[in-house]
């Protein structure tokens, strides 16, 4: 195992006229188009939370901050062990990977955890569905997507972390993919970042 | 040929990152209740909106790694993000929800 | 040349071997064969678009006609702006850029080839899922809350034929909410438009990054960004515009099939949703869109007018600029299709103006077209014809448009034929000759063979004459009061006899397409062989036999200039005139020789079943969820999901150095593998 295990095997990297390995410039052009998706979503969001006039519940009057306060920190944290994963292949510590790797998915999943339940509260304690009104649906649409990427990012995780185990470890070529899924995985942080404070700390229902 | 590759932060530091991190998602939650006492209006959107900037940056900067890279690929990323902003900024005034003066 | 495999490591499936016959082709990672598949699916679109076209127009060419009932009218009208953008224009062009970006630049295939079969596969079945809608789909008259009929005229109601239509997409290819929303068109047809779009746009997502790393990182050796071809910055243009306008219209789309299928009130005024909303994602969306379709001809002509006026390009710098400055300029204007939709005045003239900036750039590169003409020897041959069309036509279709960027003027303008004669003088007489002017120029090096050049002429000018003889009367159509969208027209207003002009030249058209089919198929089998350089060209895919190779380069080039090949071939004289050097034609002839002949085996990328399994699996995800409130719906979401899943996971499994090797008859079966730094061989995960 190469002491920088995300350098891919020479023959490989000898032709990128960027001098960047191609499918981590790949994942850079994807993330970066990511933006407008989510972008679109945001503000749909900002156009319909707070629009006055409609009927049911907005969902600004019934955020419970302390809960989603906990579930950001949790996927902040998640951050943290991807790039400790990240870290730990790139010593050529294989054991240390996988445990990283599992614990970035776990964090995920209680993330997910939380997003459910959150859901599941909103819709039973206060009858606010994707049908209830405009900034409802604009919510659920925001958040609902944003969980899909966290989940499929866990599903990514588990199956390094599941080829590792089979294999007894990443070589480097799938070095270069956990550093994909990591990209990958920090940008739905990111995009979190922006969606805790714009959709939960900033926005209120109409006066 | 491949990029060089620069230093990469260690686990020490990686933690010293998140535990900056989450005490600005502190400072975050403390502000918004803060905000529903005081209620500090424009202000407190402001230092919402800088302290996430912040930690977006950080997460891209550090463990994105972009402080690292090659500037091509900052220079993708901020296109998309800068393009997304001045698009959505434009349909959000169209539609009403950012107003301009006369607009 | 036989081409023979490694035995694969084990794998769920035996990897596949054969990259000949049917199998050969639906496991296929080769550009060249991507790139001719998507151009035979592109054409059958567009032969199915043109007979919807003809149907619309036999239905018009009568005030008061009764051909076709209103239902069918609009559905047709939907599916052939749909069909003619979303499954012949941006397919052929990306046939187009399969085939010849990495010939162009210089490399074996593109960055991610098994992704590249994906992205056909997925347009191909997202094509088969959008036209289904024609044996699946369903129109219901809508019921208004109160229990009274609209009287909606969709699912068959009124006189006419071809009433079986009226089931299919009849809400206009921009689907204008509410009126595409659940409460006004129930039934599954607008979900077919939906979701296929949405598969359809998937594919060109994964298309453009793909395509953008290729141009990024695969480049030969000197091939600087500022050397490639014109086409190839076209591409790469059209790749970012792809990239940044799809989310935006998936999200659109998405919104749309939520508040039909699960409740959301987006864009249902009832609900307090805004219908504006839709159309400002559509068109955020919907206006670089226009700049995709017109780009990769734009940049195909750029190609064939230097080769033919036997000049360089006036002003490369300039019209690649121009190019990129049209994208990012055409990002800023789509409101202008909403002038009359009630945005503000500010906003009005906000988008009037950046409008009308879009002709500078637009005008360079006319300038600079008229400029690589002029003082050149000019050979007239088919793909040269075609070029001047695109130059002629689009320039009368773009100064229709400078027209529109006038706010009170577009306001009489919108919805009257005015505007159908102004994108049809771009997108036809722009686009669609570009793209003729491509596969006549092409067709060498896909089949070894020029076309016929006498078929060839005919077709250009019946097309000429017929398209002209369509659209033109339009412009004063719509002054005089022709709307756009409707089935009938009153015989009062004058308009019949030069509808019947429009149908005569429509007919000319599909005569037109005829030839040129006849053409095709004949100049395949008999047409003269083409050599390696018929046209005398310039750029270094001509470098190379005809038909390419499979391994395309047997060497890969090193570039030291624009236009490479040319100065291989001539050198320049005191008074700046191109002089053909002595051993041209020996250079010719060893070019030839060298291209067939590889000094040492070459790794091309193993073929695989992923791509079309993983493609396979998302149609019947979308199936399902037209059908989520039964039972078999729910089954399709979870076994469409299962096969496109399982096929992500086998092929990342699927062991990386797989290469099938090959060399001619000559070398020996063991020969070493070379270290090639241009091959290909990296397969990738995703």
């Amino acid at each position: 195992m190469s002491d920088l295990a995300h350098a891919p095997a020479a023959h490989h990297d000898e032709h990128e006229s960027t001098g960047i390995e191609s499918r981590k410039l790949g994942m850079w052009v994807f993330l970066s188009s990511e933006f407008l998706f989510f972008g679109a979503l945001i503000s749909n969001y900002l156009l319909y939370s707070n629009r006055a006039g409609f009927e049911g519940v907005y969902p600004a009057e019934i955020y419970d901050i302390p809960f989603t306060s906990v579930s950001s920190f949790v996927l902040l944290m998640s951050s943290l062990t991807m790039v400790l994963a990240h870290h730990a292949l790139s010593r050529g510590d294989q054991n240390g990977t996988r445990t990283w790797l599992f614990a970035t998915a776990a964090l995920g999943s209680v993330f997910l955890g939380g997003q459910v339940f959150e859901f599941t509260e909103f819709i039973v304690e206060y009858g606010m569905t994707l049908s209830t009104n405009p900034a409802a649906s604009a919510f659920y649409m925001l958040t609902g997507f944003h969980g899909t990427h966290v989940a499929l990012g866990v599903i990514m995780l588990l199956s390094l972390w599941g080829i590792s185990r089979r294999q007894g470890g990443l070589s480097d070529k799938q070095g270069l993919n956990l550093e994909l899924v990591g990209l990958y995985w920090h940008f739905v942080d990111i995009i979190w970042i922006v969606i805790f404070t714009v959709v939960y700390l900033l926005s209120s229902p109409p006066a | 040929m491949t990029e060089e590759h620069h230093a990469h932060p260690s686990p020490g530091q990686y933690w010293k990152i998140a535990g900056f991190l989450a005490t600005v998602t502190a400072v975050e939650v403390a502000m918004f209740y803060i905000d529903r006492e005081l209620e500090l209006g424009f202000a407190n959107a402001a230092v919402l909106i800088v302290l996430s900037a912040v930690k977006f940056l950080v997460v891209v900067g550090w463990f994105m790694h972009v402080r690292f890279e090659r500037p091509l690929i900052a220079r993708f990323f901020t296109a998309g993000f800068v393009l997304a902003c001045s698009l959505y900024l434009v349909i959000l005034t169209a539609l009403g929800v950012v107003a301009i003066r006369g607009g | 040349m036989t081409a023979t495999a490694q035995r694969p490591a084990s794998t769920i499936f035996r990897r596949p071997k054969s990259t000949s016959g049917f199998w050969g082709w639906v496991t296929t990672v080769d550009h060249k064969k991507i790139g001719i598949m998507y151009g035979y699916a592109a054409f059958l679109f567009f032969i199915l678009g043109g007979v919807e076209a003809l149907l619309l127009r036999i239905q018009l060419t009568q005030a008061n006609s009764e051909f076709l009932t209103a239902g069918a009218y609009n559905a047709l009208f939907t599916m052939h702006g749909t069909t003619m953008i979303f499954l012949f224009v941006m397919p052929v062009s990306s046939a187009f850029m399969n085939y010849l970006l990495p010939l162009m630049i210089g490399a074996r295939d593109v960055a991610f080839p098994r992704l590249n079969a994906l992205s056909w596969w997925i347009f191909f079945f997202g094509g088969i899922f959008l036209y289904s809608t024609f044996i699946f789909g369903t129109s219901i008259p809508p019921v208004a809350p109160d229990g009274v009929n609209f009287g909606n005229l969709a699912a068959g109601g009124g006189p006419g034929t071809f009433n079986f239509l009226a089931q299919s997409p009849d809400g206009g290819w921009f689907c204008y909410q509410p009126n595409c929303g659940p409460l006004y068109s129930p039934g599954t047809a607008m979900d077919f438009w939906a979701l296929g779009l949405q598969i359809l746009g998937l594919a060109s997502l994964i298309s453009s990054i793909n395509f953008i790393v290729t141009i990024f990182n695969m480049r030969a050796k000197g091939m600087r960004l500022l050397r490639m071809p014109v086409f190839v910055w076209m591409s790469t243009v059209v790749a970012f515009l792809l990239l940044f306008s799809l989310p935006i219209i998936a999200i659109a789309l998405f919104m749309v099939t939520f508040d039909r299928q699960f409740g959301t009130l987006f864009f249902a005024p009832v609900g307090g949703g805004d219908p504006i909303l839709w159309q400002h994602l559509f068109w955020l969306f919907g206006h670089p869109e226009v700049y995709i379709l017109i780009l990769p001809a734009m940049g195909i002509v750029s190609e064939v007018l230097p080769v033919f006026s036997r000049k360089p390009l006036f002003g490369y710098s300039a019209v690649v600029f121009a190019g990129a400055a049209i994208a990012f300029l055409g990002f800023g204007v789509w409101a202008h299709h909403m002038f009359a939709s009630g945005i503000t005045p500010v906003a009005q003239a906000a988008f009037g103006l950046a409008t009308m900036t879009i002709a500078i750039p637009t005008g360079i590169k006319i300038f600079n077209w008229m400029g690589t003409l002029w003082g050149g020897k000019l050979w007239l041959s088919t793909p040269m014809l075609f070029a001047m069309g695109f130059v002629a036509m689009f320039t009368i279709g773009g100064l229709s448009g400078v027209t529109h960027a006038v706010v009170p003027s577009d306001w009489q303008q919108t919805d009257t034929y005015y505007i159908v004669a102004h994108f049809h003088y771009v997108l036809f007489g722009g686009a669609v000759f570009g793209i003729f002017a491509g596969l006549y120029y092409w067709f060498p090096k896909l089949t070894g063979k020029v076309m016929n050049p006498r078929l060839g002429k005919t077709h250009f000018w019946l097309q000429f004459i017929g398209f002209n003889l369509t659209f033109a009367p339009m412009h004063w159509l719509g002054l005089q009061g022709m709307v756009r969208r409707t089935w009938k027209y009153a015989p009062e207003m004058g308009l019949e006899p030069w509808n019947v002009a429009v149908t005569i030249g429509a007919f000319t058209i599909a005569a037109s397409i005829a030839v040129f089919i006849y053409n095709w198929r004949h100049s395949r089998r008999h047409g003269q062989p083409s050599g390696l350089d018929p046209w005398d060209a310039r750029t270094i895919e001509w470098s190379i036999p005809n038909p390419t190779p499979e391994y395309n380069y047997a060497k890969t080039p090193t570039i030291t200039r624009l236009d490479e090949f040319w100065h291989m071939k001539y050198d320049t004289d005191d008074e700046g005139r191109a002089v053909r050097r002595p051993d041209a034609d020996e250079l010719i002839e060893r070019l030839e020789h060298e291209g067939r002949n590889p000094e040492s085996p070459i790794h091309l990328p193993a073929p695989s079943y992923f791509p079309f399994l993983m493609a396979s699996g998302i149609p019947i995800v979308f199936y399902g969820i037209i059908y989520h409130t039964t039972a078999w719906g729910k089954a399709m979401i979870a076994l469409g999901a299962l096969v496109s899943l399982s096929s992500l996971i086998g092929w990342g499994i699927e062991p990386l150095e797989e290469a099938v090797e090959h060399h001619d008859e000559a070398s020996s079966a063991d020969a070493e593998e070379v270290a090639d730094p241009h091959e290909s061989a990296q397969t990738e995960l995703e």
